[in-house]
């Protein structure tokens, strides 16, 4: 296992630095991914079981995904084939409006699973790249339901790429979202931005 | 009401009919493009967002109210003893089908639970089935179909009941003359037959009630929830049909 893994790991360094020599992804391992899902997951549920307002909770949530989630890497995810045809102020107003999205909506999203527990299950390479560790989420009062984690190495840390309820990416999800609103606005960067920013304007006002 | 329906149908049928039909594949000169309208694999994408509308109307109106009333009204425990029953008088139609997957310790499952869920569970109303290592699963034939290396044919929504495939609305009908409550229901006698609606009734109810959050957030959150729902309806489904086992 062990002899099978570090070849899979050399031979996945080895690539990494033949093909892109600045591209800082390398092999995860499986065990460190399940563990740092432990521990992230672990002070995620601290915060939403613990005390402090609803306002103290999401802030101390949004903290906690800055840190875990490789905001960057899934954003271009997320814009695929449009990211090539953005300008360059496109690409980076979007990463900004992505960033305050996400970590909105997923904070909002934690923040409801009030009681909740967790339990860590497998945790399996998906591609040469990331490992997929699943997760039970349990909340009182409503059956348990499946979270899974794909987690890779960004810049030597490990890192959230992609988050799947039950059975649903959230990156293939909003990639589909966002490259329709581009798509059906003739191709063009702008209105996705323009729709990002009224729905952040819409969140704020809805959260005060 | 009726009276209303008879105005208010030919009004939206004309509405759907009047919108445009098929969506445009883009050219080989596109591949990105392409590849992406191939994996929505929704060509009648205007006639669906036309028909999504509708559904939105009428979820808005009716479905989402009716749900809400139920989560306030039913107390929690016996909205549990309502989703048991329903999902065990479906078990002959999940039997079939897992039968017909050829998944012989599925359907040994679902036989074993149905017997021990009428019994024990009094007619379904409790699941001591689980707590006995036999957990619940569902099973349908256009998942049967897709097992059986049928494709999606396209992606439809339908209004009303939401999401769907050719594929899938094609199983929902057999799914229908699967079931032996179908049948036993046209023999003659309202009392038959209102236990029938009633049945109708509550398994849309209780299937809306379950997704209130889910579709609130997608309707708060998304920028295109045609594209959401549909996105994430293939993945689940895709899910499903592999029965939670990875590729």
């Amino acid at each position: 296992m062990n002899g099978r893994l570090s070849r899979r790991t050399a031979l996945a360094t080895g690539t990494a630095l033949l093909v892109w020599p600045r591209l800082s992804r390398a092999a995860m391992d499986p065990a460190r991914a399940a563990e740092f899902i432990r521990t992230t997951g672990n002070r995620l549920v601290a915060i939403i079981n613990g005390g402090g307002s609803l306002e103290q909770r999401r802030a101390q949530v949004a903290e906690v995904l800055r840190a875990a989630v490789d905001i960057e890497g899934v954003g271009r995810f997320i814009l695929g084939r449009w990211w090539n045809l953005a300008s360059e102020a496109e690409r980076r107003e979007y990463l900004l409006l992505f960033e305050e999205i996400i970590i909105r909506n997923l904070s909002s999203r934690f923040g409801e699973l009030a009681g909740v527990r967790f339990s860590i299950g497998r945790s399996q390479p998906r591609t040469e790249d990331d490992v997929l560790v699943s997760t039970e989420v349990v909340q009182p009062g409503s059956p348990p339901f499946a979270l899974d984690w794909l987690v890779a190495e960004v810049a030597g840390q490990p890192k959230v790429v992609d988050v799947v309820a039950e059975g649903a990416s959230l990156r293939l999800t909003t990639r589909s979202e966002y490259s329709s609103v581009i798509s059906r606005n003739g191709g063009r960067v702008g209105p996705l931005l323009d729709a990002m920013r009224q729905q952040i304007a819409r969140l704020a006002s809805q959260e005060r | 009401m009726r009276r209303l329906a008879h105005r208010v149908l030919p009004a939206l049928l004309l509405a759907i009919l009047a919108l445009p039909g098929c969506a445009t594949r883009p050219p080989a000169s596109e591949p990105e493009a392409r590849a992406e309208f191939d994996a929505n694999n929704d060509p009648l994408e205007p006639l669906n967002r036309g028909l999504f509308f509708v559904h939105e109307g009428l979820d808005t109106l009716v479905l989402r109210p009716a749900a809400e009333a139920y989560r306030i009204f039913v107390p929690p425990p016996v909205r549990t003893g309502v989703s048991n029953v329903l999902a065990n008088l479906r078990s002959p139609v999940i039997l079939a089908n897992d039968l017909l997957q050829g998944e012989s310790a599925r359907a040994r499952i679902t036989a074993e639970r149905f017997l021990i869920n009428t019994t024990l569970g009094l007619g379904g109303i409790l699941d001591p089935a689980t707590d006995m290592g036999r957990p619940r699963h569902t099973e349908d034939f256009g998942q049967t179909l897709a097992v059986w290396g049928v494709g999606e044919g396209f992606y439809l929504f339908l209004p009303g009941l939401g999401p769907s495939s050719l594929r899938d609305a094609a199983g929902f009908g057999v799914d229908m003359l699967l079931d032996p409550l179908f049948w036993i229901t046209l023999e003659p006698g309202r009392t038959l037959r209102a236990l029938a609606v009633t049945r109708t009734a509550a398994t849309a109810v209780t299937q809306r009630e379950a997704l209130v959050e889910t579709v609130d957030r997608v309707r708060r959150e998304s920028l295109d929830p045609y594209a959401t729902f549909r996105s994430g309806w293939r993945q689940q489904r895709e899910r499903d049909i592999r029965n939670g086992r990875s590729e």
